[in-house]
């Protein structure tokens, strides 16, 4: 293009590289558009093949490992079972224990989050997420039995009712770093209560009470429930020895 | 007729003639005879003839990128017959893979390995009646370069015995290997690499001659459809069946990486801000959170030996995932990231327990520890009981804790661990009289155990630089007594 001298030669200059812009942006979103699609073709196909030629592929072991690269990369789960009439009735075969890899993977994945306590809802859902090719879904009795299946390892996975629902935590008490913060707050006053724990870390409601249950249960809390504002505290000696809290405490409720 | 079964090495066997003595045996009646020692030079032969193995601190060899095991078989000996001048390897693991033979002794520190790619023929187990009784032989003609060395471009070739000591079946260790030698998957990772190389120059000179003018932008449109549509053509040929799958496989993985890069890119890119997308792109980068594990061990390839090599390959793969979670973590999910990293090649919980139960005959620096709740958990042996005691000592040793001592919580905060296993560390640590409790009002606390430093016969007697009289001087600061 003829370069032009002046203002008008700026402004057409500014205007041609603007049209550019547009169409190099016009190209973009098609080629990233395609892409996609051909993702999800090579997606779907790869979840086909991982169900039809699970043993097939499984009995050549360098093909195996291919086949494996490519899940991975596309992002493609390759446990796909189908759930056998007999694995139903009798609990064997592959599809409880590959359901329970999932299972155990979603929980690690979500324990920075959640403090290892999740709904068990929740984790149907997520579950069906990722299993969305499968013929049927998952119920909350397959979750359960899976987990039930994963008892030989420890008890580090257990499923608890508060009221109507069931929550399932995943990791065990001794290995728990949410008692270590509780305690760390309460370092100030040497007690807490449940408001405080959520608002100063952020967390749900079920995940504070849950902790501050089991610390209850280790005998490193003691409940107080006489307050004037009819609030539970929890108090922790360990912390902060019961008379130096208890004077100026004392002082503050009186007044 | 008697004499003719009688076979240990190979003076039994009619008509051969006996091997001369290479090391005539030592004369301790003579000084110095010692020297040079045997093994030393036996070794040394050893090291020129086949190439060393490298293996893990559980004994599991390294393995080369795409090697995969096919075959594991115990009680093997190496022998080079007609070179008596290269010593027997006896009784070790033989370990069939897709690129070499693998010979690790039985100690499993070290091992000798002869490329797939120097092995010229293989013969069949010979069937007779004379075999029969005798161990299962399988020879194989390796190519030998000029040194001694066994190895791809030899000069002259050489006959090694593989003998089967063990109760296991030669035909089918003959099957797998004579599959492994047509399939030449070592020579594939070798030749494709070259092809690449060659091919990317060449392409690159082809296209700079042959190429259509790129004109403009419409020159550049043209390109991404022809791109778009070849890739399409692949896709649609690799997923007509299996076996174009199996022939087409590299291509695709080189493909979907490319997708997977060019996708993560233009998503950042555009900060979109669709659930769906980052639902995608999140499912995506999990699954690179496990290192996958190329050749688990299953009980195809490494049949009666399963346990032990399952055994060992966890110890392998647990040390990266336990130094994450700061030397403990829980056996549930050690289950979860083992079979991720094996891919579809599960285990049940009732395998992955045997396994970490055979820990304990080997020397491997990982360890099962079961709590009082029934919790599992693997820990490092370096991060076991003592260095916690004597971190919980020296934390009860300060001038604060000598006066007021030291509760779980305390303990917990400072170790950085949860404050039941803190209590649990120093319930062991009193056990053992490192510690005594104190119960009060306040709850549990720790002391250090003064009681050893008092000698019964003096008991008023306090040294000047012990325990006891750091403990004195630190109570009467405070006033009490």
């Amino acid at each position: 293009m003829r370069r032009r001298p002046g203002i008008s030669g700026l402004q057409s200059a500014a205007a041609a590289r603007d049209q550019y812009r547009l169409v190099g942006e016009n190209v973009a979103k098609i080629r990233t558009d395609l892409m996609k699609e051909q993702l999800a073709t090579f997606r779907s196909q790869l979840e086909e093949f991982a169900r039809k030629h699970k043993n097939d592929i499984r009995k050549n072991p360098t093909f195996r490992t291919q086949f494996h690269e490519m899940c991975a990369k596309v992002g493609v789960d390759p446990l796909a079972s189908n759930k056998g009439f007999w694995a139903e009735l009798l609990g064997i075969g592959d599809f409880y224990y590959e359901l329970g890899v999932q299972i155990v993977e979603i929980c690690l994945a979500t324990r920075s989050h959640n403090g290892g306590l999740i709904n068990l809802q929740e984790l149907c859902s997520l579950l069906c997420q990722r299993r969305k090719t499968a013929r049927e879904a998952v119920s909350e009795d397959d979750c359960l039995r899976a987990i039930s299946k994963l008892k030989a390892l420890g008890s580090g996975f257990e499923v608890i009712t508060v009221g109507k629902k069931k929550l399932v935590r995943s990791v065990p008490t001794e290995l728990n770093k949410d008692h270590n913060e509780i305690l760390e707050v309460a370092q100030a006053q040497g007690y807490v209560m449940v408001e405080e724990i959520e608002k100063r870390l952020s967390w749900p409601s079920g995940r504070a009470i849950d902790a501050l249950e089991t610390l209850l249960e280790e005998g490193l809390a003691m409940i107080d429930d006489g307050h004037r504002d009819g609030k539970r505290r929890y108090w922790f000696p360990c912390v902060a020895p019961i008379s130096a809290a208890l004077g100026a405490d004392g002082l503050r409720s009186s007044s | 007729m008697a004499g003719s079964i009688k076979l240990k090495g190979s003076q039994g066997l009619p008509g051969l003639q006996r091997r001369p003595l290479l090391f005539p045996p030592l004369d301790e009646s003579k000084p110095f005879s010692r020297w040079p020692p045997a093994n030393l030079f036996r070794e040394t032969m050893a090291a020129n003839w086949l190439a060393p193995v490298l293996l893990t601190a559980s004994g599991r060899p390294v393995f080369l990128p795409n090697e995969v095991e096919r075959c594991l078989i115990s009680a093997v000996d190496l022998d080079a017959e007609e070179n008596p001048a290269l010593p027997t390897l006896r009784s070790g693991l033989l370990v069939l893979t897709s690129h070499r033979i693998l010979w690790i002794d039985e100690s499993s520190t070290s091992g000798r390995a002869i490329p797939l790619a120097a092995v010229v023929h293989a013969f069949p187990p010979k069937k007779s009646l004379r075999s029969m009784f005798a161990s299962p032989r399988i020879r194989i003609q390796v190519s030998v370069s000029p040194d001694g060395r066994v190895g791809e471009k030899g000069t002259r070739s050489e006959m090694v015995t593989i003998v089967m000591r063990g109760k296991n079946d030669p035909d089918v260790f003959y099957g797998r290997l004579l599959e492994v030698l047509r399939s030449r998957t070592w020579e594939a990772s070798e030749g494709s690499e070259g092809r690449e190389r060659g091919s990317g120059s060449g392409e690159g000179e082809g296209s700079a001659r042959v190429r259509m003018p790129v004109v403009g932008v419409s020159g550049i449109l043209r390109k991404e459809q022809e791109m778009w549509e070849s890739t399409d053509k692949s896709l649609q040929e690799a997923f007509h069946d299996l076996n174009a799958l199996m022939s087409k496989a590299k291509e695709m993985v080189q493909l979907a990486e490319k997708m997977r890069q060019k996708l993560l890119l233009g998503s950042s890119a555009q900060g979109s801000a669709n659930d769906d997308e980052l639902g995608s792109k999140q499912e995506m980068q999990d699954w690179l959170l496990s290192v996958g594990i190329v050749s688990p061990v299953t009980k195809e390839s490494a049949g009666a030996l399963y346990h032990q090599q399952l055994s060992r390959q966890l110890a392998d793969f647990v040390k990266l995932p336990l130094e994450k979670a700061g030397g403990l973590i829980a056996l549930i999910d050690i289950y979860c990231l083992f079979n991720r990293a094996r891919g579809t090649e599960l285990i049940s919980p009732e395998d992955l327990l045997q396994a970490c139960a055979l820990w304990e005959k080997f020397d491997v620096p990982v360890m099962l520890r079961k709590f009082d709740s029934g919790v599992m958990v693997i820990q490092n042996k370096a991060h076991s009981d003592d260095e916690v005691f004597a971190r919980i000592t020296s934390l009860a040793q300060k001038p604060d804790a000598l006066r007021m001592g030291i509760s779980p919580s305390d303990a917990a905060l400072t170790l950085g661990i949860a404050p039941a296993l803190a209590k649990e560390h120093m319930l062991t640590a009193e056990s053992k009289g490192l510690l005594c409790r104190d119960v009060s009002p306040d709850g549990f606390r720790f002391y250090i155990n003064l009681f050893k430093e008092i000698d019964p016969s003096d008991i008023y007697s306090i040294k000047i630089t012990g325990l006891l009289d750091a403990w004195v001087s630190a109570v009467s600061i405070s006033g009490q007594t």
